[in-house]
């Protein structure tokens, strides 16, 4: 039997199988499981089910993880990959200016598809290609690279995948943060570059088609409550007709529904666990629902009219 | 009178706070010079009273607890006690709430004491206030509140909300992402009272420091105010159940619960379901942010196939301002400008929304491949499914979507009709149901099509078709529709034409008519009806002994106009603008017509007959009036019958009319008329039901009855009172009392529902005609002052008394030696005087007799009022200034009269009444009269007497002056009228001045304008000549006079 400490971690990618997951998950799994060893990745995968992985850390660019396995102290495990030098980000960020896609996808969270066109600007790659990229240390007296309890850790890194995809940007260098502030002000010197250009065209052709008013120079607005005090005091808007009648959500409309499952990885020791707290959030929402209808209906008998 | 006020307190950091509750009251107090620390706010109620106000208001909650805060108010700046205004530091006083605000305003610090409720107690608390209606103790903000709570009672009855992680907490955060509820964050974060966030973030007990709080840009103001009150409402209700949960998500579900969110989770664990949840909501929503991405369609240029979508950005607060992405490129690193809206980061704005905008709506990868694009084409198929589901989706997740105007989805998109009509040749317009000649086509997205072509384009079986060069999209149930309509080929009526033009979005056959052409006869007759145009006057008929002001003239031409129609009519006329002469003059229009062959029956409050009596003898000499009123009226039909020969119009009290329903009932009247028709306000009460039987012709009668009913009232405001009133005058208009009940008046009274209101009024608005005395542009030809007066009755027992007191004293002056009958002359006419005011003023009544000790509520106060004519009348009129809102001074000789007057309207109108007489100190007169000028919320009515409060004083808030009881000497009431007519008034002044009839007030009144001889010896001389009276000339002139 195995000892599965309190705060074990333990991975959801059971007999499911692959199908729900995001592609960069399945990438990363794609990968541990060309392993050779299939022996010692059986026995890797029953550490990461049975909560043998106590804690995975990402510490900067690098991940530390603690795993039990036969000794009374857990392994001390280290996972990094190469990181990218600022030369290679600079051309990186300039490839991803190129396409509003890979902007607008990284900043509406969506890890691009085909991002790893964008790194290839850099000679780079944004996942590694081989396992062997994937630089590990275990404190274990085990030889062999990687040992069970790296590739234990492998297995649920996958799963922190799915939960943020950015986890390997930041293995590459640049958290997600970081990325998206580099990319702005990259875009917007583009820009700038771009619209002092037109400018300049345009004084060429002539005043006719001069430059536009320049709206941004406009000073800050006072805020009208300055100029108006009785803002101060005054509210003559009535209810909008819409909050007249509250209404409960039509079936499946909730935000609950929209936002769709949890994503947590899920802790093997716990199934339906992320089941189990979304239904309770459910139930919730359902009655506090029809709380609030009843309250919005009293509200107006309080009236007393 | 005291103001409540709510403000958040928000904690000095993170999110959350508390609802503070205080409130300002008026009082005299110095100009504060503001050291080291924020003062404390002069005019504010302390804990203790403020605690006793809420509990006197009902609304005290158990959850209340002790706080402090510092407020950035509006300050008034005002010289300190014995200083200049120019030397030494600021001194002043924070504004109140409808105070006039000076022309340079400062904003100061002040603290204030009041009471605090956590967020789920304050949404609790917020809830149990009413919506809508006049809450003068209450201030705007608090409105301001509720429509706050109601609207997240509304998004947890919805369910959008997500649990996140916050700043290491975990809260319930609202999801803002639908339309509809990021329309609302606008339209709340604009209508912001600040003072509802004046509050400088602090500890628990305020920051007094002398700082002030910037007005802030209310979005993310309001959304943290929201997300407190939803917050605060989820978490109370949740009980943590953490069995079968990992210890992540255990610790997330405590922490959900009560308390304040404070996760029991290592960093590192913390900072995993931090990101996790954020992602998890990313999809949903995005951020709370000026402007959005916006996707715009354009239809294929003529011959082309692709439809062309372009990028840009929308601000949230005007979605009519759009800036084309090319723009938004251009900005390069600096903000963009839409409009007043400043973005800052416009193409990071862009970008996150396309991103957004991919996961719906997946076409758009082809058109954001370049650096900047601006635009891209889409297919048919493409364009399709974005006008028929993606749109709103992508509205959904915060993406605008503008579509061209035939597609937009309002109702121009949906298949309608398009009418011309007009009267046929011989009509005059004047019957209802009365068909037109009218002819029809179908109409969508702006173009006319027939049934064929609608057959033609449908057997194309492609959703978006092109037809006369707009591009329209059919729906499946068109064609069936239209077929039906085609074969049920109705007829048009001038009820559906009225109905039609009378508000947008009406159905003919569930068919919405887009347009609507009436010819030229038929367009005048609509919009007369809708009032588009004034009524054309129409001046004053012959016979009329007097003459019409132009707006009367239009009244008038109105009556006559929905006369014509068989429509009931409602002169809502303000105060003072002569409604009963409009409404005599309509009938001697009738009368000089030769149409008017049956009597008409007027109902009226007892204590007005005498003045429509003595009006009809001025103005309309020719018609025939008659009372039905008193002991010896006629008891039987036949009786009745026979008086009635001849009479053009009866006059009769609601008491009658109920008593004598079956008697008045047996007459073929002519027409009903209510006065102060608000007397029918109670559909079940019996007058009420009353008067609704006598406006219908009686079973035997061939004629028909028109209905006309007179209020000085805002009717149209006063909607549970509507329904009688149109069930009086046009049964038909809004129904029977269950569906008016469950259609206007529960949205409107209960939630102020502003589109039932709207609709309401549209329909109830041709028969109300209401002009106020304020708007001079319909009424510039009336005077600045209005002289009116009131004649008044004595009820039974004033009228015995008097006879008593007439009898018993004639007889004692006679009687009596010289030297004594000069005073008993003087006490005779000074008791005469009072029974006209009210049988307890000459009985020496008190207070706690005459009105009733305090405690004992209406039966007291009905029993006092309907022993005194005079009052119910100053009654009846006070409820109109009151309900107006305005001001006004009553002035009397009498001082018992004032003190028993001041303790009727205080107990009636629940407000302080002042009363300024001969004993009132110095301090305390100029106290009252500050307070009612300058008190935003201070008493409206204002009692003086004669003497001490005739001369000198300022008091131009008032725009109503009430003489209760007569002087010999014109010039004094009109110095006392001069109090409020004087330099600094705003507005016309109304002077009513009450008159007896018959009684020595009249002969009084008769004097003072007859300029008799008698008259000049009373200016001046007082009541001292009036010693020297023979007994018969005392007698001529105390005597009540039958009328």
């Amino acid at each position: 039997m195995t000892i599965t400490p309190a705060n074990a971690i333990t991975t959801q990618l059971g007999d499911q199988g692959l199908g729900q997951q995001p592609w960069w998950v399945e990438q990363w799994m794609e990968l541990i499981n060309g392993y050779r060893f299939k022996k010692r990745l059986e026995r890797a995968w029953d550490y990461a089910r049975s909560g043998n992985v106590t804690s995975i850390r990402f510490e900067g660019r690098r991940v530390h993880a603690r795993v039990q396995g036969t000794d009374a102290d857990p392994y001390k495990v280290k996972l990094w990959l190469d990181v990218l030098n600022d030369e290679d980000w600079g051309y990186v960020l300039d490839a991803l200016t190129q396409k509003a896609r890979w902007s607008a996808q990284l900043l509406a969270g969506v890890m691009p598809q085909d991002i790893e066109r964008a790194f290839a600007a850099s000679g780079k790659r944004l996942f590694p290609f081989k396992l062997q990229e994937v630089r590990s240390e275990c404190s274990c007296p085990d030889k062999a690279n990687p040992c069970k309890h790296i590739s234990a850790v492998y297995y649920l890194m996958g799963d922190r995948f799915s939960e943020d995809p950015f986890v390997l940007f930041q293995m590459r260098g640049r958290t997600r943060a970081q990325l998206l502030a580099d990319l702005a002000i990259r875009r917007r010197k583009a820009l700038a570059k771009q619209a002092l250009a037109k400018q300049a065209k345009a004084k060429q052709a002539g005043a006719n088609n001069g430059a536009e008013p320049d709206a941004t120079t406009a000073p800050q607005p006072v805020h009208p409550a300055i100029k108006d005090p009785n803002r101060w005091w005054r509210y003559g808007a009535a209810l909008d007709p819409e909050l007249v009648v509250i209404t409960p959500a039509m079936e499946g409309d909730t935000g609950l529904d929209a936002a769709g499952p949890l994503p947590l990885a899920e802790d093997g020791r716990f199934p339906e666990a992320n089941h189990r707290f979304l239904d309770q959030l459910k139930a919730h929402g359902q009655l506090t629902a029809t709380l609030a209808m009843a309250k919005a209906m009293g509200a107006a008998n309080a009236d007393g009219s | 009178m005291s103001l409540l006020h709510a403000t958040w307190l928000f904690p000095p950091e993170g999110s959350g706070g508390r609802l503070f509750l205080w409130a300002d009251t008026w009082r005299v107090a110095s100009p504060v010079v503001p050291k080291g620390e924020a003062p404390e706010h002069p005019l504010a109620l302390n804990e203790d009273d403020l605690a006793t106000w809420l509990d006197d208001n009902g609304l005290w909650s158990e959850a209340l607890r002790p706080a402090r805060a510092t407020l950035s108010l509006p300050s008034r700046t005002q010289a300190a006690k014995g200083k200049t205004k120019s030397s030494g530091p600021w001194s002043g006083l924070p504004l109140q709430a409808g105070e006039p605000i000076p022309k340079e305003p400062q904003w100061w610090p002040w603290q204030v004491e009041g009471w605090a409720l956590d967020p789920a107690s304050a949404a609790e608390w917020l809830s149990g206030l009413p919506l809508a209606g006049a809450h003068p103790e209450m201030a705007d903000e608090l409105r301001w509140w509720t429509h706050l709570q109601r609207w997240a009672l509304s998004l947890i009855a919805r369910g959008r909300w997500l649990p996140q992680i916050e700043e290491t907490r975990a809260r319930w955060l609202p999801l803002l992402n639908r339309e509809d509820d990021r329309r609302r964050l606008e339209e709340l974060a604009t209508g912001l009272p600040q003072v509802a966030t004046c509050a400088l973030a602090a500890g628990l007990m305020g920051d007094p420091s002398l700082a002030c709080r910037r007005p802030g840009s209310g979005r993310l103001r309001v959304a943290s105010l929201l997300e407190a009150l939803l917050d605060g409402q989820l978490r109370a209700g949740f009980s943590p159940a953490t069995e079968g949960l990992d210890p992540l998500l255990a610790a997330w579900q405590k922490a959900l619960g009560k308390g304040d969110g404070s996760l029991h989770l290592g960093e590192e664990e913390r900072e995993r379901l931090t990101i996790a949840t954020h992602h998890w909501r990313e999809a949903v929503a995005g951020k709370v942010a000026p402007a959005r991405t916006c996707l715009e369609l354009f239809t294929p240029a003529e011959g082309e196939e692709l439809w062309e979508l372009r990028f840009g950005l929308q601000a949230e607060a005007d979605p009519s301002l759009r800036v084309p992405a090319g723009a938004v490129w251009a900005a390069g690193d600096r903000g963009l400008q839409m409009g007043e809206v400043a973005v800052a980061q416009p193409s990071e704005l862009l970008l996150e929304g396309m991103g957004r905008a991919l996961t719906v709506f997946e076409p758009i990868v082809r058109g954001i491949d370049a650096a900047t694009p601006e635009a891209m084409q889409l297919t048919p198929a493409e364009a399709f499914v974005l006008v028929r589901t993606a749109a709103n989706q992508l509205r959904d997740v915060g993406v605008g979507v503008v579509l061209p105007p035939s597609l937009s989805g309002g109702l121009a998109s949906r298949l309608g009709l398009a009418i011309t009509a007009e009267l046929p040749a011989k009509s005059r317009g004047f019957t209802l149901g009365e068909s037109l000649d009218w002819s029809w086509e179908f109409m969508i997205g702006g173009v006319t099509l027939s049934l064929k072509d609608l057959e033609r384009l449908s057997a194309k079986r492609s959703p978006l078709v092109q037809h006369k060069g707009a591009w329209i999209e059919l729906r499946p149930a068109d064609l069936k529709h239209a077929e039906r309509f085609c074969n049920a080929d109705p007829g048009l009526s001038l009820d559906d034409a009225l109905r039609l033009t009378a508000t947008d979005g009406d159905t003919l056959m569930r068919l919405p008519v887009h347009r609507f052409e009436g010819g030229p006869r038929l367009q005048a007759v609509l919009e007369q009806y809708h009032q588009q145009k004034a009524p054309d006057p129409l001046p004053a008929p012959e016979g009329f002994a007097g003459q019409l002001r132009p707006y009367q003239e239009r009244g008038l031409g109105w009556l006559a106009f929905l006369h014509r129609f068989d429509q009931g009519a409602c002169l809502a006329d303000d105060m003072g603008l002569g409604k009963t002469i409009q409404l005599l003059a309509f009938l001697q229009h009738l009368k000089a017509e030769d149409e008017l062959k049956r009597p008409v029956l007027l109902v009226a409050p007892t204590s007005v007959l005498t003045n429509w009596k003595r009006e009809a003898a001025g103005f309309t000499p020719q018609l025939s009036v008659r009372e039905h009123y008193g002991p010896r009226r006629p008891a039987s039909p036949e009786a009745l019958k026979k008086a009635l020969k001849g009479v053009d119009l009866v006059l009769t009290s609601y008491g009658l009319l109920q008593r004598d329903s079956e008697l008045l009932e047996s007459v073929d009247w002519q027409g009903v008329v209510i006065d102060e028709a608000q007397a029918i306000k109670t559909p079940t009460a019996k007058q009420s039901m009353a008067a609704r039987d006598l406006a219908r012709p009686g079973r035997n009668s061939r004629h028909g009855r028109f209905r006309i009913a007179l209020t000085g009232t805002p009717v149209e405001n006063r909607v549970s009172e509507l329904w009688a009133l149109m069930d009086f005058l046009n049964p038909k208009v809004l129904g029977d009392e269950p569906f008016f009940r469950q259609r206007y008046r529960l949205p409107i009274e209960r939630y102020g529902d502003m589109a039932s209101l709207r609709d309401l009024k549209a329909r109830v608005g041709p028969f109300i005609l209401r002009r106020l005395k304020t708007d001079k542009s319909i009424i510039s030809d009336l005077p600045e002052k209005v002289e009116l007066s009131e004649w008044v009755g004595l009820s039974p027992e004033q009228k015995k008394l008097y006879n008593k007191t007439v009898e018993a004293s004639l007889d004692a002056i006679a009687r009596a030696p010289l030297g004594q009958k000069h005073g008993q002359v003087l006490a005779l006419l000074t008791k005469l005087k009072q029974i006209c005011n009210h049988p307890a003023l000459a009985l020496k009544e008190d207070a706690d007799q005459a009105v009733g000790p305090t405690g004992v509520g209406a039966k007291g106060e009905a029993s006092f009022v309907s022993r005194s004519a005079k009052v119910q009348r100053l009654e009846e009129i006070l409820e109109e200034v009151m309900e107006a809102g305005d001001r006004a001074l009553l002035f009397t000789q009498f001082a018992e009269w004032g003190h028993l007057l001041k303790a009727h309207l205080e107990r009636k109108w629940r407000q302080e009444v002042p009363f300024l007489y001969g004993n009132t100190s110095k301090n305390e007169r100029q106290a009252m009269v500050d307070r009612f000028q300058d008190d935003p919320r201070g008493p409206q009515l204002f009692l003086l007497s004669l003497k001490a409060g005739g001369v000198g004083l300022n008091l131009t808030r008032a725009s109503h002056v009430f003489h209760i009881d007569r002087w010999w000497n014109p010039a004094v009431e009109n110095q006392a009228t001069d109090r409020a007519y004087r330099i600094g008034q705003q507005n016309r002044v109304m002077v009513h001045k009450f008159i007896t009839s018959g009684s020595v007030e009249e002969k009084i009144d008769r004097m003072i304008r007859e300029k008799s001889k008698l008259a000049a010896d009373i200016v001046g001389s007082g009541e001292e000549w009036l010693g020297g009276l023979e007994v018969g000339q005392l007698r001529e002139l105390v005597a009540l006079e039958d009328d």
